[in-house]
């Protein structure tokens, strides 16, 4: 017997990458100025809170950049909303650039940039290298255009489950189709809203798009990426908490108007049908999980974390296992905590859903993006706050200016708001990866969302009455927050 | 590695206080002392640890200690032992035993019978043993009561009494939003680590202050001193430096 061994090299998951820094695997959050604070990306197994601005547009940006990134890499997504409309939001990823339009696009910034920089007198400094305040590039990850929605071909392609707690009826499933115009009938949205009382005892989730992988086009053969869905099928029959419907189909053609749905009673869980267009996997609930005490005062607490459970549970997720099919699971969940979750045990619910989630997203490899409206949830309970920060490993505040008198102010006016930066952790490892500065701005361009370093602009005129006037505007920098305090060190 | 940390705390001894209490505030990460405490432990010979991981899993504290220089899956089930709720949890979901107790156990309640059982198991072969929980306030958020909590602690306390060379050290994050939960836990023990952020900001060569207050009472006076003793910290990717207050300063 030889002591030799063959070296099994694990086949990395689509869309990661080994940090250099932490050596920990990470997958990019679609934006890659984000990721460069993140130090190159998401952990796998990690969190992300975004807490959303008062108008709730930026933190919807950067959840569908999260989105459209996996969708791009192939990945697994599971996309929970009361708020949004999941299928809407779906439909509107921003669209992928390719290579040469990214390439295109940062040569015309600094062409740009070069034009608004020309010095005439001290012409000498137009040699040097300019100071790109937008910090470099990530390796991993896409560049998307927000000008333009995700192309329905694309979209066809997804792997997406959408929850959203509305009862839905039958006719009006069949109906919809993501890669479809928003024109079409929406599941359980818009004018086919059942009576928001009925709602809340009713919840679906759904699979849409076709789990056909773009290369086996046209092919009869099951594609592998079925495996998931009929794997959490199996479950669900075993499961009395989730008595999830399983239908499931083919793509036969490219041609993605039409979907066909069936929906099934437990006992026959899969069922596969060929149809024309793309495959919708649906999967409603009848009733609510019964058969159990809920564990929740709020019973779509339940139900959402059965489902995400359900996704989560699946072999393809399980770390560590050496399959020949391992997929990452992107968790998207906006508007958490929003007043359409309220009620009377509203925080304790919160608290203990966030911290049976967040045992969930690690021990499976998937990462999980929420936004919340943290100045809201700061109304209700101030001391929520805090403890919700305690159970994600990413906490990042979006300000925005929009509304306040900060968006007039000249020193702010290339920025949206202000990035605060409130919590990161280290996960898997001992130390936490601190960007270069927490000093952070966005801003909301036509094309894209960038994160940069906070600078003021040099020709802002120092003046009595601007100074004065600038004190209480001014963000306060991290390093002496309060002059009263005396400094630690 | 993390000596110099232990050192400060005074943990860096084979024979540990009874009851060990760790404070953390919000905004602040305390989780590298419980990873420097497991590496202490494990190092000593025939020394019993038991790890409930509550906030972070298993692998967490495996992959810390190894930048911090050791492997704990090689004392895994003979001198280490681990009950991880979080990743019980996760594959249980719902009806895992810690949210829905078959007996009809509270979370607190079935958290004890499980340490206690433990400890039957393997204390009689250990020299000293000691159980670190991280941390108590993932209790409150799976909806155990403050008293809940404080009993669940009291027992533990008189766990570390009845048997000689058994540490307890526990962990509560968030302890300016439970003060009196993280006050009343403190007085079961004689020693209190306070991991605080630095209030003059965010400084990149030092993360956060530690507080050790220790209560050094002679059996049979009734003097009873108390000491306190201030440190900054700051966690690297292979280790943990400790600076005196003043210590440091901007560098130009």
């Amino acid at each position: 017997m030889t002591s030799f061994r063959k070296r099994t090299v694990q086949k990395p998951i689509r869309g990661t990458r080994t940090s250099p820094h932490t050596g920990q695997v990470i997958t990019s959050s679609g934006n890659p100025s984000l990721d460069l604070i993140l130090g190159g990306g998401l952990p796998i197994g990690s969190i992300c809170l975004i807490e959303e601005d008062r108008f709730m547009t930026h933190a919807k940006v950067l959840a569908k950049y999260f989105l459209a990134e996996g969708l791009l890499s192939k990945q697994e997504l599971f996309l929970g909303s009361l708020d949004d409309l999941p299928e809407e939001m779906l439909r509107r990823l921003p669209k992928p650039l390719t290579d040469e339009e990214v390439e295109q696009e940062q040569r015309l910034e600094q062409e740009q940039q070069a034009d608004k920089n020309g010095l005439r007198i001290a012409f000498r400094y137009n040699d040097l290298p300019l100071v790109n305040s937008e910090q470099a590039t990530a390796k991993i990850g896409h560049h998307f255009n927000l000008m333009e929605h995700m192309d329905a071909m694309m979209l066809s392609y997804a792997h997406a489950t959408i929850w959203n707690d509305k009862k839905t009826n039958q006719e009006d499933y069949e109906d919809f189709d993501v890669a479809n115009d928003s024109e079409q009938p929406r599941a359980g949205g818009g004018e086919s809203l059942p009576d928001p009382s009925e709602s809340m005892l009713y919840s679906y989730a759904q699979v849409v798009g076709s789990k056909a992988d773009p290369d086996q086009e046209g092919e009869q053969s099951p594609p592998p990426d079925a495996a998931p869905t009929q794997a959490a099928a199996a479950a669900a029959e075993t499961d009395e908490a989730t008595p999830m419907e399983q239908s499931d189909g083919q793509k036969t053609a490219p041609n993605i108007n039409n979907n066909n749905n069936n929906n099934m009673d437990n006992s026959t869980a899969n069922n596969t049908t060929s149809t024309t267009g793309t495959t919708t996997t649906t999967t409603p609930t009848a009733s609510p999980p019964t058969g159990k005490p809920q564990f929740f005062y709020n019973a779509r607490y339940d139900r959402l974390l059965n489902y995400i459970q359900l996704l989560l549970n699946d072999s393809i997720f399980e770390p560590g296992a050496n399959m020949q099919e391992k997929n990452l699971c992107r968790v998207c969940l906006t508007s958490l905590g929003s007043p359409l979750w309220y009620d009377d045990h509203f925080a304790e619910d919160l608290l203990k859903f966030l911290t049976i989630l967040r045992g969930s997203v690690r021990s499976c490899t998937a990462v999980c993006f929420i936004t919340m409206p943290m100045h809201l949830i700061a109304k209700y309970d101030s001391s929520l706050v805090p403890k919700i920060r305690q159970l994600v490993d990413y906490a990042i505040e979006l300000e925005s200016f929009a509304g306040s008198e900060r968006e007039t102010h000249p020193a702010f006016k290339e920025y949206s708001g202000l990035l605060h930066l409130h919590k990161m952790s280290a996960i898997n490892t001992l130390a936490v990866h601190m960007p270069e500065t927490t000093d952070l701005a966005f801003k909301l361009r036509r094309k894209k969302f960038v994160i940069e370093k906070l600078h003021l602009p040099p020709d802002l005129q120092e003046s009595s009455e601007q100074t004065a006037k600038s004190a209480d505007v001014l963000p306060i920098p991290n390093c002496g927050v309060n002059s009263n305090v005396s400094m630690d060190f | 590695m993390a000596a110099s940390v232990l050192l400060a705390c005074g943990l860096n001894e084979q024979k540990l206080p009874g009851f060990v209490h760790i404070s953390e505030e919000s905004n602040v990460d305390g989780s590298f002392l419980i990873s420097c405490i497991l590496g202490q432990r494990l190092r000593i010979s025939n020394a019993g640890t038991l790890l409930v991981c509550l906030q972070n899993h298993y692998q967490h504290y495996f992959n810390a200690g190894m930048r911090l220089g050791y492997n704990s899956n090689i004392f895994l089930g003979k001198t280490f032992n681990v009950i991880d709720v979080l990743s019980d949890m996760a594959r249980h979901g719902l009806s895992s035993k810690w949210l829905r107790s078959p007996d009809g156990l509270t979370l607190t309640d079935q958290l004890v019978k499980d340490i206690r059982e433990q400890l039957e198991k393997n204390y009689p072969n250990r020299s000293s043993y000691t159980i670190l929980i991280d941390n108590l306030s993932i209790l409150i958020n799976l909806g155990a009561s403050k008293q809940q909590v404080q009993q669940f602690c009291l027992d533990l306390a008189d766990l570390a009494k009845a048997h000689d060379n058994l540490t307890v050290i526990t962990k509560l994050s968030n302890s300016d939003i439970h003060p009196l939960t993280d006050n009343n836990v403190a007085k079961l023990g004689n020693v209190r680590i306070q991991v605080l952020r630095l209030k003059s900001g965010v400084f990149r060569e030092v993360d956060g202050k530690l507080l050790i207050e220790r209560v050094l009472d002679d059996e049979g006076s009734y003097s009873c001193e108390q000491t306190r003793k201030e440190v900054l910290y700051k966690v690297n990717d292979r280790n943990v430096k400790i600076f005196n207050p003043g210590e440091i300063g901007v560098k130009v």
